[in-house]
């Protein structure tokens, strides 16, 4: 909202004297950030940051009511003349109590214009002067005290005039031109024949104010603000009067400034005054809030004199009855944040200023919590994983239909899922449009993005939700994935880069993930690109002891044996393993490794050669080799039984 | 006993070690070898002639003498062709060129916003703060109604909420804030039994949240947040701002100031929006602050005592302070990082760059 330097010194004249910079902190420390300050020709104007509970500072007496109490320095009196009220030229009727008050004037315009400086004031807030009296009149009674109020050519009005809500499908034209079709929420302003305004958003382009125009009907209204913020959100119309209606008007502002526009009209336009009056009554006051010492030493963090407070409050236009340890506080019609204790404090403390509010540390009360194991695990591993030389990623939850067909999901998760139970109702675009069930899609896609950019090897991996589509809604389950492509490379001249595998990434699984389930790894064709994706349960977690029990190490040598065979290709390393080892269970085996590995020229077709390195140590003795020999005439015989030969 | 063997030997051995240091290579050191135990014409040579035709009574002695002197020397040259042979391999390794690119360990990287929130953590945990953690889909009980949002929000609407299309009230939470509810109504059930017996709450809440804002330099339809919340006994403003001034002085060094500056949000009051002081500039004005000094950096108040009373906790009890932050805002402005997307484009030298490693 724009503030005129000149129209703020007219409602608070100690303002005159401040310098901009100085206004601007003052604003900021009331609540009230200045994003900006333009020069206009003769004066400054303020961009002031409105919050959304108060539309009684959207105006430069709202904003002088502040300051002046911040300043404790006197406002400029608002007292119109009062305009004679007598019985309604046009009957009035009020059947909704979303509008409860409703203060008009019938006038016949005169000669004359807008004047120059109320011109010259409208262009400084960016309000475009329409040059016709009741227009300007009613525009500038907006911005200088934020009462928001409309002029009908009351020559085209048709019978009486009715607050009501719409029927809904019925047609009104607004003054920006667009035809809306309202709804039976919407409140309106209505005259024998139709709607001829939304109420308290916009007037109606059939009965606007015109060169043409003899005779205007005014409103002065207060309409109820919910009714007003659906109607514009509605109909997209957030206007001017929308938006102070929308936050809450001061209905006591009603016949004041029903006042103040017939004394423009007839100060600027020669305007006669035919007749004044007043549908409706004002709407019950605001009710009274107590405020306690207790509350107020509580939030403030240090005790205040009630009496100091209750000067703040006064200052502000509550009416305040000051006890001993509490005071009854009646705020003014104007202000409808005003509802509990909080908030009264709140006003205290913020007239006061924040910077005065002390800094305390919040003494303990009772043993602080743990981090829970889930959250350690996923810190733990993508430290881990980083440092084994992956990149964490954070990509988009949501993903397109294609994408999110592409792949199944982490292990486990693939059953019972329906798409449709995790798709948006409101998406950004069709791209965006569906909660993924699985992290690879994204990763895919960066890692594409990574390869194009000319990385040669790309490693990735993201901890995140993944969902399944469940009769009862999205299931989420905190996933890991990981991507490895193109070639790996330590950088050193010596060694050769090389594609990568599948195994490379079964290696880090091995690291990371619990025994035996660390071999789900897809090789997709392209790129050398290798990815694996499993539920964040899969994964270590870090111990839950500190140091485990102790376990003793053989302090006597360890005898290291061979075994070269040839086996048939089909023979996987798993069963040679489990199978050589049951043979040698009673022996003392330590490890059993595939040390080399050989395929191709020199073996008969159909097998491969294997090195099988045996380590042999005992936590008790030396070994001598008559045993070891013996073990590894075993370890040869089991081998032998599963096809394989000793090689020559 | 000296007097069995002729002075040349004795002046061979006084002259040994000197003769051991002077050789300069193996060469060398092989032509001494040759000299003093050579298999012929050396002095370990003559020694052992003198025994044979030595009377047989001298022999034991003059044999002991003998093996002292050839152990000694023998093993004086086996210690220097030992340093010689050291000393020509160091002489081989310093012809690599050390400046060529070494094999190099694998690095990876965290992500610059989970490094950010994990450091958060940190600052918070001294003061008794653990992390709670909530769904990303959500109810909108939790998102706004326990959150003193009134029903007629623009927040609620499907401008800028996504919601599910197959479960009419499921939305992606716009918000770390459900958390707050959640754990609050957790905190608060069987008359607040948990929150008796822990004393109180003190939690941050990380996350990710989503609203729907289109693609472009400072918006995305996901981003971070971190949310702290306190609850106990006679919580003010005080202990509000006295918590932030510890936590952004840890996070943005000893001299930081902080300003608290009065706003609104429906889930506190007193609301206040916070400032530190310009870390990038030491409050002497830069384009980051835009030559104010001060940087916003979070939303915070004490909680409004409707979002305790919807929990069940009872607000003339209880009170609390609760504040919201945008990770990707704080990153930006850290870092002076010009465009929101590139945290999401997950480029591999700008998570090197801009995550690294602790």
């Amino acid at each position: 909202m724009w503030i005129e330097r000149a129209a703020l010194a007219a409602e608070l004249p100690a303002a005159a004297s401040l310098a901009t910079r100085e206004l601007a902190e003052l604003l900021a420390s009331l609540g009230f950030p200045v994003d900006a300050v333009e020069a206009r020709p003769g004066t400054e104007v303020l961009d002031v940051d409105i919050t959304a509970n108060r539309g009684d500072a959207m105006s430069h007496r709202g904003m002088a009511r502040d300051l002046a109490a911040r300043l404790k320095a006197p406002m400029a009196p608002l007292a119109p003349p009062p305009t004679p009220e007598g019985a309604p030229k046009v009957p009035v009727h009020l059947p909704d109590p979303g509008c409860p008050i409703y203060a008009t004037a019938l006038l016949t315009l005169g000669a004359g214009e807008t004047p120059e400086a109320v011109q010259a004031f409208l262009a400084a807030l960016g309000a475009s002067p329409k040059k016709l009296p009741a227009v300007d009149a009613s525009n500038e009674l907006l911005h200088r005290y934020g009462h928001p109020t409309h002029a009908f050519d009351a020559d085209r009005i048709h019978g009486a005039v009715t607050v009501r809500r719409a029927v809904a499908g019925e047609k009104l034209v607004t003054l920006d031109g667009v035809t809306r079709t309202l709804a039976a929420e919407d409140l309106v302003i209505a005259d024998e024949r139709g709607p001829i305004a939304l109420a308290g958003v916009m007037g109606g382009e059939a009965t606007k104010v015109t060169e043409a125009t003899r005779r205007v009907l005014l409103e002065s209204a207060w309409f109820e603000p919910r009714t007003v913020r659906a109607s514009a959100h509605r109909h997209g119309l957030h206007s001017d009067a929308s938006q102070r209606f929308g936050r809450g008007a001061d209905p006591a502002m009603a016949s004041v400034a029903r006042d103040l526009l017939v004394q423009r009209l007839q100060a600027w336009a020669g305007a006669t005054l035919e007749g004044a009056w007043t549908a409706g009554a004002l709407p019950a006051t605001v009710p009274t809030v107590t405020l306690t010492a207790d509350l107020l030493t509580r939030v403030a963090g240090e005790p205040l004199s009630l009496a100091e407070a209750a000067g703040t409050l006064e200052a502000l236009g509550c009416r305040v009855t000051t006890g001993s340890e509490a005071m009854a506080v009646q705020p003014p019609t104007w202000r409808h944040d005003l509802g509990i204790p909080e908030d009264l404090a709140e006003e205290v403390l913020r007239l006061r200023g924040y910077a005065a509010i002390p800094s305390v540390l919040p003494p303990l009360e009772g043993p602080p919590q743990p981090l829970a194991p889930e959250y350690l695990q996923r810190q733990a591993l993508a430290r881990r994983l980083a440092h084994l030389g992956f990149h964490q990623t954070v990509t988009y939850g949501f993903v397109s239909p294609e994408m999110d067909a592409s792949f199944a999901g982490p292990l486990g998760t693939e059953a019972h899922d329906d798409p449709e139970k995790r798709t948006l109702a409101n998406p950004l675009g069709v791209e965006y449009s569906r909660l993924r069930r699985s992290l690879v899609p994204s990763l895919v896609e960066t890692a594409r993005q990574n390869r194009k950019q000319g990385q040669r090897e790309v490693r990735l991996f993201e901890i995140a939700p993944t969902y399944r589509g469940l009769p009862a809604g999205p299931e989420d389950t905190w996933t890991v994935a990981l991507l490895w492509a193109g070639e790996r490379w330590d950088g050193d001249p010596e060694s050769k880069p090389a594609l990568v595998k599948a195994k490379h990434l079964h290696g880090v699984l091995k690291d990371v993930c619990l025994p035996g389930t660390d071999r789900k790894v897809r090789v997709l064709d392209e790129d050398a690109m290798v990815v694996t994706e499993l539920p964040l349960s899969y994964f270590r977690r870090p111990d839950a002891r500190i140091i485990p029990t102790y376990m003793p190490h053989s302090r006597f040598p360890a005898v290291e044996r061979d075994l070269s065979l040839t086996i048939p290709t089909n023979l996987p390393w798993l069963r040679m393993h489990g199978v050589v080892r049951e043979a040698l269970k009673d022996s003392a085996l330590v490890d059993l490794t595939c040390a080399d590995l050989y395929q191709g020229k020199g073996l008969e077709p159909g097998s491969k050669s294997w090195l099988l390195r045996l380590t042999f140590q005992a936590m008790d003795r030396t070994l001598v080799s008559l045993e070891v020999e013996a073990w590894m005439a075993s370890a040869l015989a089991a081998a032998e039984a599963l096809g394989a030969k000793l090689r020559a | 006993m000296d007097s069995l063997l002729p002075p040349e030997i004795d002046e061979a051995d006084r002259t040994f070690a000197g003769a051991l240091e002077a050789c300069a290579d193996l060469d060398t050191l092989l032509r001494l070898k040759g000299a003093y135990v050579g298999r012929e014409g050396s002095h370990a040579a003559r020694m052992m002639d003198l025994l044979k035709a030595a009377p047989k009574e001298q022999k034991r002695e003059l044999g002991a003498a003998i093996n002292a002197f050839k152990q000694r020397w023998e093993e004086g040259l086996k210690a220097r062709q030992a340093d010689l042979e050291a000393a020509k391999k160091a002489v081989g390794a310093s012809s690599w060129d050390a400046t060529l690119p070494p094999p190099m360990p694998a690095r990876g990287a965290l992500h610059p916003l989970n490094r950010l929130m994990d450091r958060l953590v940190d600052v918070f945990r001294p003061l008794g703060f653990h992390v709670e953690e909530g769904p990303e889909v959500e109810t909108e009980e939790h998102n706004f109604d326990g959150l003193n949002i009134p029903a007629d929000h623009p927040a609620r609407g499907s401008a800028d909420t996504f919601y599910l299309a197959a479960h009419p009230g499921r939305l992606l939470r716009t918000h770390t804030s459900p958390v707050q509810v959640q754990t609050l109504k957790r905190y608060g059930k069987d008359g607040a039994r948990l929150l008796n017996e822990r004393g109180g709450i003190r939690f941050l809440a990380p996350g990710r949240v989503y609203r729907k804002d289109e693609i472009d330099p400072t918006h995305s339809p996901m981003f971070h947040q971190v949310e702290g919340m306190l609850v106990g006994h006679g919580i003010g403003m005080q202990h509000l701002k006295g918590t932030l001034e510890y936590a952004l002085r840890a996070l943005f060094g000893p001299h930081t100031e902080i300003r608290l500056r009065p706003s609104y949000f429906p889930f506190v009051e007193p609301g206040c929006e916070v400032d530190v002081s310009c870390p990038l500039c030491a409050a002497k004005g830069c384009r980051v602050c835009k030559g104010s000094g001060w940087v916003e950096i979070l939303g915070a108040g004490l909680i409004h005592p409707n979002v305790l009373e919807f929990a069940g906790i009872d607000s003339k009890e209880w009170s609390g302070w609760a504040f919201g932050m945008g990770v990707e805002r704080m990153a930006m402005m850290l870092s002076q990082t010009p465009d929101l997307r590139l945290f999401f484009e997950n480029d591999q030298r700008f998570l090197e760059a801009m995550g690294g490693l602790d």
